[in-house]
């Protein structure tokens, strides 16, 4: 524990600038992708295990379009695209499969293309680790705000991300399509009836969430080492930030990923040793208070 | 349905116990006295968690913390103090109640999803506790230099055949002691509980002991499989109390069947199987344990002792025999 | 049952058959049947997984050099046959693997190329087992230096920590004088080697420069992607000088990510685990003038012979060789050269000859490795340390660790561990 540290940090603007857009960045990715697996929950009832995956494989696809073409722009939008195929084709060939059937058996389905996908990404890329590197627009030094660091490539992912967030917010909230997922996930049955092809709409809500992930994939991998397996520790995260922020509420996640994004950012200051631990005793404790996460709803 | 006695059990058990003492002799093979160690622990670990998750309907992800703190409990216990195996081996078990008595009573009360989330939590920060505590447990390399083990009652553990003789006294007593706990009340009890909660407090039942008890009782019989573990590793190591271990128990289950009370055995002995060959002849691990995942759950949809016994029962009545397979729990669970 | 008669196949005949072929075995002198049949060597490594690219290395230049003595006539006139067996990294794996490699599989030599806590799994099976084992990849000081852990049968074929930290501390001491460096900072991964090698590398900059203050340390973890709070913080406490014994992936993200937040170019870096083609390659926008400790380089030592082992390897199997390839290089030759010496392929004979043997080596920092007898471990291999350039060679300058200062200061380590 280091209290001093994080008691200087907090009452200097340039170290809680530095820190806070820290936690910003943690926060932005992590809701990206925690975003499409509360979606796929709340929606589909189905703890997306291999959303993870989708990650990775948006981390991937951003570094050949990007060896390609050069340009981030189609980067992003490509690695988002392709994402999203392959989470519509995951979810028509093989999770409709498992509807409705017990959970374990989604998870194994999931758990199984895990494994699948890790090894294809070590058949097509290889098992060593790659680096996509710092597209040449954000080869740049870094600003300084108020006295604190903030590299620019950090502030366009944070915008990105938020945008991103808006427009899924938008979409959930404001159009006709996103009441019909909203009424899909209340009840799906009533929703058939009204002669809505369901099917088309749970591929649909999967490939959303796979272009969400893609999108998260794509903008952290300029800074991040890709590796087949980097998806599980992303998994892990986001599962838990969905558990915080309840299953199936995209609001939840936003706030839930904010929160663990500026915990280890200030945590790791404080408790230098016990960043992980911080984060897990966050879940517990949300989840004694209130057991359905913090904007979660019983489940039927 | 039938209720098997216990005298029964006992029967099935020794000749179980019999067949498994003359194997290494009429097949010697070092591998196969390996496996069926190796074997065993995992056994006792899943067919624990099966008594949660097919018998009490609740899903831990968190189950390996016990299979962990067994490892470690006892390994410690013998590197550090010099007390006979016997003694550290109780010992350890009533770690691994007092473990599950705690967690349990904060877990229980959760459903589904949320049980299992927290149960992984717990798991986590247990593994994160045995990896930050470097002195007493050796951080991520683990308890390294090997377990001492004095010889008791003329047992000697040092020896491999007299360790694969006690695994195998200790998988076939732990599975009479876990199906007497099934076909007791208490086990009724646990399976009313599974299939409506609500309707058994209305009946009065405390759910709440009813689940912790079995709560538990599970966690003890999953510190008995990392007992064994340490033992063959002589050692324990953190990988044995993290999340992986608990994914290997429900896969274990999925592979093997959750309807039926040998069907982790059975679990077992696939996964052992597929993990001691695959790598025999491919580097894609992964890509080949994820095929045959797929087609356990999009094709045969049930473990594969679930599968077996309910085409047996197909054929039986079909037939119109009365007779019921001896050995065989025909409850439809 | 009537097919039994179809073909001469029949039970009698294959038993009248074996019969035959075993008096046939019998009658051949079992002296030189010994000689002419091969000799099993069993490996057990990490091959898939994260850290696959440590087996799959490991392998690649042992059985560049295992295809060279076969030519020459294997060991003592026996072939040698690998049987190489995947452990995932689990150490429970470690421990049943090398068990059956040796009670089933038939090989009378092990080669444990596992990590550290696999290589302590491997350890116990030797200890139980007693075959030759030699450990090609675990670094962990402990495994050669603790007597509880000293075994007749098993020799630690690789570099180790505490040489690691000695050479490291003394060069980064150099340059902390010459640059007045005296507010660091360290970032190491949380677990064992982090730990242990970062403890160490501080201690021996300190006594070779006591000026040496360290004002903060950040810990995260082993394959962690996201370094943002430990870069924040080290922006905060505003360190001269900076350690990290973060190694592959992690390290070229930490790069990447410090990358944007201009850190290397207000702090002196010092990373253990730069001086390696995969990291050195991987780093898109590698920065200038990072002290790097070498893993492998193939113009460090600067011999003909290096350069000329590091190319066939290139060329061999179209990828760079790693810290992994030369240290399991290295085991064969030893292995190699005891047969000779022993004019056998038994493992206590082996044993016997590997105890305190020398052999020739481009690895070696004055050309030569050797099996110190005290404690069987690897001593005389090249430790240096270089500054990092955008371009092939990658690395310059580089400054070879003297021996003499690294035993003295080994010694004295061993004292305050209570070892001796």
């Amino acid at each position: 524990m280091d209290f001093a540290t994080l008691a200087t940090c907090l009452s200097s603007p340039a170290c809680l600038v530095t820190q806070a857009t820290g936690g910003l960045i943690i926060g932005m990715l992590l809701f990206l992708v925690a975003a499409g697996l509360t979606l796929i929950f709340g929606v589909l009832k189905v703890v997306n295990f291999a959303h993870g995956s989708f990650y990775m494989l948006g981390a991937y696809f951003a570094l050949t379009i990007f060896q390609l073409t050069g340009s981030y722009t189609l980067t992003i939008l490509g690695a988002g695209m392709a994402t999203a195929m392959v989470g519509l084709v995951f979810e028509r060939l093989f999770i409709s499969r498992v509807y409705g059937q017990n959970v374990l058996m989604q998870l194994l389905v999931c758990y199984g293309f895990v494994l699948i996908f890790d090894d294809a990404v070590k058949i097509v890329w290889g098992p060593e680790f790659k680096s996509m590197g710092m597209p040449a627009t954000f080869q740049v030094p870094p600003l300084f705000i108020a006295g604190g660091v903030v590299p620019p490539f950090y502030l366009f992912v944070v915008g990105i991300a938020f945008v991103i967030g808006l427009a899924l917010w938008l979409l959930i909230d404001r159009t006709r399509l996103g009441k019909t997922i909203r009424a899909a996930a209340y009840n799906p049955n009533m929703v058939a009836a009204l002669g809505i092809n369901t099917g088309y709409l749970y591929g649909f809500v999967f490939a959303l969430g796979g272009l969400l992930a893609g999108f998260a994939g794509a903008l952290a991998a300029p800074v991040r080492s890709l590796t087949p397996g980097m998806g599980f520790s992303v998994l892990i995260e986001s599962f838990i930030v969905t558990v915080i922020g309840g299953m199936g509420s995209i609001a939840g996640a936003f706030v839930a990923a904010l929160a663990i994004g500026l915990i280890r950012a200030f945590g790791s200051l404080g408790f230098p040793l016990f960043t992980d631990g911080l984060m897990y005793l966050f879940m517990v404790l949300v989840l004694i208070a209130r057991p359905t996460g913090l904007f979660g709803k019983e489940i039927a | 349905m039938t209720r098997r006695s216990l005298a029964f059990d006992l029967l099935v058990g020794a000749a179980a116990l019999a067949i498994l003492a003359l194997m290494p002799i009429v097949w010697p093979s070092k591998a196969l006295v390996d496996f069926v160690i190796r074997g065993s622990a995992f056994a006792l670990f899943a067919t624990s968690l099966n008594f949660l998750v097919g018998y009490g309907g609740m899903v831990s992800f968190g189950h390996g913390m016990f299979f962990g703190l067994g490892a470690y409990s006892f390994a410690l216990l013998m590197q550090r103090t010099g007390m006979p195996i016997p003694a550290a081996f109780a010992l350890t078990l009533l770690m691994c109640a007092a473990l599950g008595l705690i967690v349990g009573a904060i877990c229980v009360r959760l459903k589904e999803i949320y049980f299992a989330f927290l149960t992984l939590a717990f798991q986590m920060l247990l593994y994160s506790l045995i990896i930050l505590w470097v002195p007493l447990t050796g951080g991520d390399q683990g308890l390294r230099g090997g377990i001492p083990r004095p010889p008791f009652l003329g047992v000697n553990l040092a020896n491999q055949m007299h360790l694969y003789l006690m695994s195998c006294a200790l998988l076939v007593v732990g599975l009479i002691l876990m199906h007497h706990l099934v076909q007791s009340p208490f086990g009724y009890t646990l399976r009313m509980i599974r299939d409506n909660a609500t309707r058994a407090n209305f009946l009065g039942i405390a759910v709440f002991r009813v689940r912790l008890t079995a709560f538990v009782l599970a966690g003890v019989f999953a510190g008995a499989g990392g007992v064994i573990m340490s033992l063959f590793v002589s050692g324990a190591y953190p990988e044995f109390a993290y999340w992986t271990i608990s994914g290997e128990g429900i896969f274990i289950i999925m592979l093997g069947g959750w309807n039926s009370f040998l069907g982790p055995v059975v679990g077992t002995v696939i996964l052992l199987v597929l993990n001691d060959f695959v790598t025999r002849f491919t580097e894609y691990y992964g890509l080949t344990l994820g095929i045959i995942i797929l087609l356990f759950a999009l094709g045969l949809r049930r473990g594969l002792l679930d599968v077996v016994l309910d085409a047996w029962r197909r054929q039986v009545t079909l037939a119109g025999v009365g007779a019921k397979p001896s050995g065989v729990s025909n409850a439809p669970l | 049952m009537t097919h039994a008669h179809r073909n001469r196949l029949d039970r009698r005949t294959v038993l009248k058959g074996a019969a035959a072929s075993t008096v046939g075995l019998l009658a051949v002198p079992m002296v030189a049947r010994s000689e002419n049949k091969a000799i099993k060597i069993g490996m057990s490594t990490i091959l898939s997984g994260r850290v696959a690219q440590l087996g799959t290395s490991s392998r690649n230049a042992l059985m560049m050099e295992v295809e060279k003595i076969n030519a020459a006539g294997g060991l003592a006139g026996r072939q040698i046959e690998m049987v190489i067996r995947d452990s995932k990294g689990q150490p429970q794996e470690a421990a049943r693997l090398s068990r059956e490699l040796i009670n089933s599989d038939g090989c009378e030599i092990l080669i444990d190329a596992e990590a550290s806590s696999g290589a302590f799994a491997v350890h116990e099976v030797a200890r139980d087992l007693g075959m030759l084992t030699l450990h090609t990849n675990s670094e962990t000081s402990s495994l050669s230096a603790d007597p509880k852990l000293h075994l007749p049968n098993v020799f630690r074929a690789c570099r180790q920590g505490v040489h690691d930290s000695i050479v490291g501390g003394s060069y980064a001491a150099k340059v902390a004088k010459a640059k007045n460096l005296t507010k660091w900072m360290t970032t190491s991964p949380d677990y064992a080697y982090g730990r242990d090698t970062t403890a160490e590398y501080v201690s021996y900059v300190k006594y070779f420069n006591p000026e040496v203050e360290i004002v903060g340390e950040a810990w995260p973890k082993l394959f962690q992607p996201d370094y943002t709070e430990v870069l924040t913080k080290i922006l905060q406490t505003k360190p001269q000088a900076l350690y990290s014994c973060l190694w592959g992936g992690d390290l070229t993200a930490f790069i990447d990510q410090g990358n944007i937040y201009a850190l290397f170019q207000q702090t002196e870096t010092f990373a253990v685990n730069m001086a390696d083609y995969t990291a050195l390659t991987a780093v898109k926008n590698l920065p200038k003038g990072i002290h790097s400790g070498d893993r492998y380089i193939k113009t460090f030592p600067n011999t003909p012979a290096n350069a000329a082992w590091g190319d066939a390897y290139r060329a061999k199997y179209n990828e760079y060789p790693t810290n992994w390839s030369w240290q399991n290089a290295a085991v064969v030759h030893f292995l190699a050269e005891a047969a000779k010496k022993a004019n056998s392929t038994d493992g206590a004979k082996l044993a016997e000859v590997l105890k305190g043997l020398t052999i020739e080596s481009p690895f070696g920092t004055d050309g030569h490795l050797t099996l110190r007898a005290e404690d069987q471990t690897l001593v005389g291999y090249a430790i240096g340390w270089g500054t990092t350039i955008p371009t092939e060679p990658y690395v310059t300058d580089m400054t070879a660790g003297d021996w003499k200062q690294i035993y003295e200061l080994e010694a004295e380590w061993k004292k305050k561990k209570n070892y001796t």
